[in-house]
């Protein structure tokens, strides 16, 4: 469940090739997978069991296969979250998923900082994003690379290898959010 | 910090965009596609589509509209109303493209559909909308199906609370006067834990200072007056400098002006 058709324009304009699908064959062709989610934790990994995503997206971690997994999609990639009862992740960024605590929302423009000194994230720091979520990473603090403060610390961009999570919407974040997508997906691509 | 929003509002009637005046006259603006894209370009913080006559004439959304508008490509986070009342009308409506919803006429007749669109989309996803007023100093709600005003009881509110991330208050009474908008309907607001959008006659930055500077509101949403002149996001930010509104990033992609 997400939001397919706002990533799909985003990165057109920025001059890429985008499929939409859940067919493992389209999927296998492509250079970064991208995960976007708008939701609830539960019914998102329903929907990825029943089209028997679930273990295809941990092969492909396992392949060093980018992916890159935006809001609700961001989440999945952890181990398992408390959202409506506990469900389990995909695994592929060791951690929970957690409520916010401080408010019940983190919703609206936030400044991302980057905690990790030099990466492909550094010329966003201190840029605003759009955040529309209640629940977050509660994982290690070396997969953490960018982080936002809202009276808590919120992980606003999580990485593990060649899986990447963005807890806010790059493609609804303006300028900043394109520029930090296309240099994340060059990155990738390149690594 | 997070920081608090100028949230752009196009109304939309009869499939065109509209100025809307106190819930009973209209006029027109023209096609939404061309409004929308505007307040795009202008660098709002959120637009919110919100399409009037579907829940009175229980058309249900525009659906229609919702696509001609995801195919602009927004880079603005898009909140979605309008004739939604039905698990799958909202979990449709995000998926056609809307990043968030709002929902009005569910939460008075089935407040337990709202509950279990919530399971599906988060509540972080679904905006309550509340057309208010105040007289007899009593927080009255208008049901604009049926045009009754009746007072709102805290635990109808408290419900409607658990179900949604913000409510959208309108004060329908003053929608299209300027410097309108009665501040009471925050500050009277029996639950200061809801974050509000403040919504209805509200124009000017000195009035958008005052109602920024409370704390339950997260936003302000502004209608008719971001079309009466080009760039009146940015003059509005400019004059809304050292409040927590974001400023907004004007990048010009056109390489003429660039070099202006």
């Amino acid at each position: 469940m997400g939001n397919h058709a706002s990533v799909l324009h985003c990165l057109r304009d920025l001059g890429y090739r985008v499929r939409v699908s859940d067919a493992r064959d389209d999927l296998s062709e492509v250079d970064v997978l991208i995960l976007p989610g708008v939701g609830a934790f539960p019914k998102a990994m329903e929907e990825l069991h029943n089209r028997s995503l679930v273990e295809y997206l941990q092969e492909q971690a396992y392949l060093k296969k980018p992916i890159i997994g935006i809001c609700l999609g961001m989440q999945l990639l952890a181990d398992m979250s408390y959202e409506h009862g506990v469900t389990s992740g995909l695994g592929l960024i060791p951690g929970e998923v957690v409520a916010v605590s401080e408010h019940k929302w983190h919703i609206g423009w936030n400044t991302l900082e980057c905690i990790k000194g030099s990466s492909v994230f550094t010329s966003s720091d201190k840029k605003a994003f759009y955040f529309n979520h209640s629940f977050m990473y509660g994982g290690g603090a070396e997969y953490q690379m960018c982080v936002s403060n809202n009276n808590e610390i919120i992980p606003s961009v999580i990485r593990k290898d060649n899986v990447v999570g963005l807890q806010f919407h790059p493609e609804k974040s303006q300028g900043p959010g394109q520029e930090l997508l296309n240099n994340l997906i060059l990155e990738l691509c390149d690594a | 910090m997070l920081k608090k929003r100028l949230v752009g509002v196009v109304i939309i009637k009869n499939g065109w965009a509209v100025q809307s005046f106190g819930y009973d006259r209209y006029l027109p603006l023209g096609k939404p596609e061309c409004v929308i894209e505007n307040l795009d370009r202008w660098g709002v913080d959120e637009i919110l589509v919100l399409c009037i006559d579907r829940s009175a004439s229980s058309l249900g959304p525009n659906f229609k509209l919702l696509k001609n508008i995801a195919r602009l490509g927004l880079n603005t986070p898009l909140i979605f109303g309008g004739g939604i009342n039905s698990v799958k009308n909202g979990i449709d409506a995000i998926q056609l493209g809307a990043d968030r919803i709002c929902i009005d006429s569910m939460l008075q007749d089935h407040l337990e559909e709202a509950e279990e669109l919530t399971k599906h989309l988060g509540a972080q996803a679904l905006i309550g909308v509340l057309p208010l007023s105040i007289s007899d100093n009593d927080l009255k709600h208008l049901d604009h199906r049926q045009k009754l005003n009746s007072k709102i009881s805290n635990e109808h509110l408290n419900e409607i609370a658990h179900v949604v991330s913000e409510i959208l208050i309108i004060d329908w009474m003053h929608e299209g006067e300027k410097e309108g908008f009665d501040a009471r309907l925050i500050t009277d607001f029996p639950m200061n834990h809801v974050p509000l959008i403040a919504f209805g006659g509200i124009s000017e930055h000195e009035q958008m200072h005052s109602l920024l500077a409370l704390n339950n509101v997260s936003a302000v949403a502004v209608g008719n007056s971001l079309n009466y002149k080009e760039h009146s996001v940015q003059k509005l930010k400019d004059n809304l400098m050292h409040t927590s509104l974001r400023q907004s990033d004007y990048e010009s992609k056109h390489t003429l002006l660039n070099d202006v």
